[in-house]
């Protein structure tokens, strides 16, 4: 067994020779292999997609990223982002699709004095009390894009909706976002259990109900099965269904057709008119075929940020690299983004249509501007 | 005199049919000059891991190798050590000597009710109802929203008195103490007369009750100590990740706790060890190894990965360490008595 | 909650129950007559799924696939008992966990591989995607209405085999007393090998029918695994009639514990600790169930041997 160790030791060994002092690295952590896979396969398209743009280089340094497997397990994440940071070296760890492994990592990455960029998760505690200087977020907090919707809804003159999530901390939070904004009747609050994939019982229950609207969150699979089970069981008829993360880039390939007309909240649509994002778009669609999520243009982003937080500081040091992108005004495929005291983006959130494209491929449109420039609500009780 | 005397004596028998156990945790304690030396610092983080969960299936090796208890819900009992840093210091209680023993009496009090009521089972029934108890402790840590639900909850290293763990090497050595006591212990139950009868009763049941004992009552007390022993290393695992989430205690933890003993050797004190050390590294290396091979499917590792563990089964009797002893041609690993049939 | 709310909600635990029987037929005469732990059993609901889904895109036509996914689950639970479960008969439990585990690892994967990590696209035609109104202002999906009576007929289909024909005696026989059956001269290889592919195939029929309601993607079978388990073991490993009553139980159970008893909480505690609490014992029904059926009665409800 020594032997094998000493091989996978020497392996490693090779593969970090010393690093050019001109070369920025990043650790990019996101889950490839599982059931997520796909997620992490579409933010490491995106990744490429941008260094491809920048020529290899992220402000005129030539930059090497290490995209690592998390596997979606939190002590297989805790282990990689340690190996990025004290072997590898890295000067920036980002990526990380899910809220539990992002608190899983974020100690040792901040404590090390490396910069650590969510490209998606964005749990409170990070955004509040648990803060850290080191880190930066280029998606959203959990609870801004539900808030989004409560708002659109409330302007809406919506009297009453009818709320399901499944049973775990994001969906706790992202029903209490939505109630933040939305200040009418609540005709139901439904917990349906992680993971689930028949939702005919609640579908029934939501039935006998008939609430006015309905309001879901279903990250995923779920989602994939929420959405089919809803047009299958003639829901249309009896509530309009609105979402946040149920029906995006990820699972419309699953439901085509199915999911047209239903509308929800983002921060990010493929239809957004800024040149990034439209550069973003056409060429992701050309070289991997299929539009992005808002996973891949989040990823996008994150290198984004960097470059441009070396570009403007004109050092990979993590001090002047903090100090830059602390001072906001990051070109995104979402505009140039402004930042918040805990370090998460103050961006504009749309409400978003399910359409079909000029070619007949399901997408998403822009509708309407719910927030501009919103600012998550957990910034004061973060003191770095 | 005479019984220090004795009492060394019985290490040294121990240490001499264990030769396996002792040279994997002496390398443990030598590994850190290594990984200095290698300029490797990251490779003590995999270290830790490994022995993390090598403690935790040397604990439930006790039940399922020595006692023929096939229990698929201990990954419970690792998420229970591991709540117990956590909702302690929620409650800011930061000594990690205070965790342990919360973490010693909340196992060993858990692990009495589940075996109790999961003993009257026997078999894949067995199998079943420590499942279903395991699951059970999941969703309701999922759903306990105070301690951060699934999103889990943010820990600080254990404050052990006058160790602090925040020093380079200190929690390498603190786990590696634990799991030298853990090693010893195991030793000494599964030479006692007490681990005899034990073992006696997975071969024939029946015999030992013929002989007035009770089967039942030896099988709690192995049941309450592997709880105990995995609790430990839940706590440990907590100050480690510092993070605890109900992840640690999924189904799938439980299932991987079997194959770390299965591939090492059932009912051996070397073969969870051993087997951590091969499971964890193949984890680590596979996806790298097939990334040099074929860029693309690097991530799709687990298709060999499957298959691996089926030829394991299919070719490699009695674990890894079943291997190392016919290779040897040594018994190095004696306590191994019973394999797969 | 009225009454035709309950008797609906009672019609889909039975519709949950049906699909959850046919997964659970084949693993408890795996389980039950040739004694392997068979973990992959949650594969060849995928297999089916993917079978019926790919075969239907690939032809546009939903009742080919539908047709075609039955030989091709028939024919890889065929090969799998020759490749590799033949070979766990004889061995201890623990290599068979092992074995199955790295067997769902290898599945899973190829899946992967081969249809690419995003879910599949599979959804009902038109003729199947109607309603009908099974109580006086209760519609119902016609193709939910379908799977039950499927699941019904398999599960008749099942009981007639066992219970009326020769090879259903041998079953019977090999449930009871597998040594005591082999030493009959009967051949238990090729009944093995058959009794596996056929229960493979139920497996199957059953993901292929959860196909167009559910997210076909790699790993889809994993929960329904568990829960078949839970199913066989409160019904009694071995015994049909018991995975049948129980899989109805434990369809109903969780269909309306999920549903009813956030509100029945309510009825006792405060709103928010049920509001907490209803989910998460909801969540927790089907393994509560199925300890204290345990606790008291050790070997199921529905023990085959004796």
């Amino acid at each position: 067994m020594k032997k094998v160790f000493m091989i996978a030791a020497m392996a490693t060994a090779v593969a970090m020779a010393p690093a050019n002092a001109e070369t920025v690295k990043i650790g990019y952590m996101t889950t490839l292999s599982g059931g997520a896979g796909i997620i992490g396969k579409q933010m490491q398209n995106a990744v490429e997609l941008a260094l491809e743009h920048k020529g290899g280089k992220l402000g005129g340094m030539d930059a090497e990223v290490i995209f690592v497997d998390d596997q979606r397990k939190p002590d297989v994440a805790k282990q990689l982002a340690n190996r990025l940071v004290k072997s590898d070296r890295v000067d920036v760890v980002a990526g990380v699709i899910w809220s539990n492994l992002l608190m899983a990592i974020h100690k040792p990455v901040t404590r090390a004095d490396t910069l650590l960029i969510s490209s998606n998760a964005g749990p409170s505690p990070i955004a509040g009390e648990e803060c850290h200087e080191n880190f930066f977020s280029m998606s959203w907090q959990n609870d801004q894009t539900p808030e989004a919707m409560g708002k659109y809804m409330q302007d809406a003159g919506i009297k009453s909706v009818y709320l399901m999530a499944p049973n775990y901390q994001a969906g706790k939070d992202m029903l209490s976002g939505f109630k933040r904004y939305y200040t009418g009747e609540i005709a139901g609050e439904v917990y349906t259990k992680l993971g689930q994939s028949d939702f005919q019982a609640e579908l029934s229950a939501l039935r006998a109900v008939a609430p006015e609207t309905t309001m879901v969150f279903q990250p995923g699979g779920m989602g994939i099965n929420f959405v089919k089970q809803w047009k299958q069981a003639g829901m249309d008829g009896v509530s309009k269904l609105y979402q946040v993360f149920t029906v995006d880039g990820v699972s419309l390939p699953a439901l085509k057709e199915t999911a047209l007309g239903i509308l929800g909240t983002q921060s990010w649509s493929p239809d957004l008119d800024n040149d990034i994002n439209k550069k973003f778009v056409a060429d992701y669609k050309a070289k991997f075929g299929g539009y992005p999520s808002f996973y891949a243009a989040q990823a996008y982003d994150t290198i984004m940020a960097v470059d441009h937080a070396i570009t403007t500081s004109g050092s990979k040091d993590t001090d002047k690299m903090r100090a830059a992108l602390a001072k906001g005004n990051i070109p995104t495929t979402r505009g140039v983004l402004k930042m918040n005291s805990n370090h998460f983006p103050i961006q504009n959130f749309y409400l978003r249509d399910t359409v079909l494209d000029a070619d007949g491929v399901v997408t998403s449109k822009v509708l309407s501007t719910v927030f501009t420039d919103h600012a998550d609500s957990y910034a004061a009780s973060c003191k770095f | 005199m005479s019984a220090i005397r004795d009492f060394i004596g019985l290490v040294g028998d121990g240490v001499k049919a264990n030769q396996t156990l002792w040279l994997l945790v002496f390398g443990f304690a030598l590994f850190p000059i290594f990984s200095y030396f290698a300029d490797l610092p990251f490779w003590n983080d995999v270290a830790m891991r490994i022995m993390l969960l090598g403690m935790a299936a040397m604990g439930l090796n006790l039940v399922l190798g020595y006692g023929g208890m096939v229990s698929f819900g201990h990954a419970a009992f690792i998420g229970i050590g591991a709540y117990c840093v956590g909702i302690s210091q929620f409650y800011g209680i930061s000594n990690g000597w205070a965790h342990l023993g919360f973490s010693i009496v909340t196992c060993g009090l858990a692990g009495l009710v589940i075996g109790y009521l999961a003993l009257r089972t026997s078999g894949i029934y067995f199998i079943m109802i420590t499942l279903a108890f395991a699951q059970m402790l999941f969703f309701l840590f999922v759903s306990l929203e105070a301690y951060g639900g699934d999103d889990g909850m943010s820990v600080d290293r254990g404050e052990f008195g006058f160790i602090d763990l925040y020093d380079p090497l200190r929690l390498y050595f603190l786990i590696w103490c634990a799991l030298a006591l853990v090693s010893l212990a195991l030793m000494f139950i599964v030479r006692s007369r007490f681990g005899v009868t034990l073992r006696a009763i997975k071969s024939n049941e029946s015999r030992i009750e013929a002989m007035g004992l009770s089967p039942l009552r030896f099988k709690m007390v192995g049941y309450v100590i592997s709880a105990v022993i995995c609790g430990i290393a839940g706590t440990l695992f907590a100050s480690w990740q510092e993070y605890v989430s109900p992840d640690i205690m999924h189904w799938t933890r439980s299932g991987e706790l079997m194959i770390i003993i299965i591939l090492g050797g059932l009912a051996t004190l070397a073969g969870p060890l051993l087997g951590a050390i091969v499971f964890l590294l193949l984890e680590e290396s596979l996806p790298m190894l097939l990334g040099a091979v074929a860029p693309a499917y690097a991530e799709n590792w687990m298709i060999i990965f499957g298959p691996l563990l089926i030829m394991v089964v299919l070719f490699g009797r009695g674990g890894l360490t079943g291997i190392i002893d016919r290779l040897s041609g040594t018994r190095g690993n004696a306590d191994h008595k019973a394999g797969p049939r | 909650m009225t009454l035709t709310l309950i008797l609906e909600q009672a019609f889909n635990g039975l519709q949950a129950g049906v699909t959850l029987f046919l997964v659970a037929a084949g693993l408890t005469l795996i389980l039950g007559i040739m004694d392997v732990v068979f973990l992959a059993h949650g594969a060849q609901v995928m297999i089916g799924a993917y079978a019926a889904a790919a075969i239907a895109a690939a032809t546009g036509n939903f009742y080919i696939g539908l047709l075609l996914a039955v030989p091709v689950t028939f024919a890889s639970g065929y090969l799998l008992e020759f490749l590799l479960i033949r070979h766990l008969y004889r061995r201890d439990h623990m290599d068979q966990v092992l074995a199955t585990f790295g067997l769902i690892l290898f599945f899973n994967e190829l899946i992967r591989i081969g249809f690419g990590p995003a879910a599949l696209y599979s959804d009902l035609p038109p003729s199947l995607s109607g309603f009908v109104e099974i109580l006086p202002g209760t519609p119902y999906p016609v193709y939910r209405l379908g799977v039950i009576l499927v699941g019904l007929a398999c599960a008749i289909a099942i009981h007639m085999f066992v219970s009326r024909t020769r090879i259903g005696a041998m079953v019977r026989a090999g449930a009871n007393n597998p040594e005591m059956t082999a030493a009959l001269g009967i051949n238990i290889k090729i009944l093995f090998r058959f009794i596996f592919a056929t229960g493979a195939c139920f497996a199957g029929v059953a993901g292929m029918m959860l196909g167009p309601i559910t997210a076909v993607q790699p790993g889809m079978g994993e929960p329904h695994l568990i829960l078949s388990l839970v199913v066989i073991i409160i019904g009694g490993i071995g015994s049909v009639r018991g995975a049948f009553i129980a899989a109805i139980i434990v369809g109903l159970v969780d269909t309306l514990g999920r549903v009813f008893l956030p509100a029945m909480l309510r009825l006792v505690v405060d709103q928010a600790t049920a509001d907490g609490a209803g989910p998460a014992v909801a969540s927790m029904l089907v393994y509560i169930l199925m300890a204290v059926v345990l606790i008291f009665r050790p070997t199921g409800l529905f023990p085959a041997k004796g």
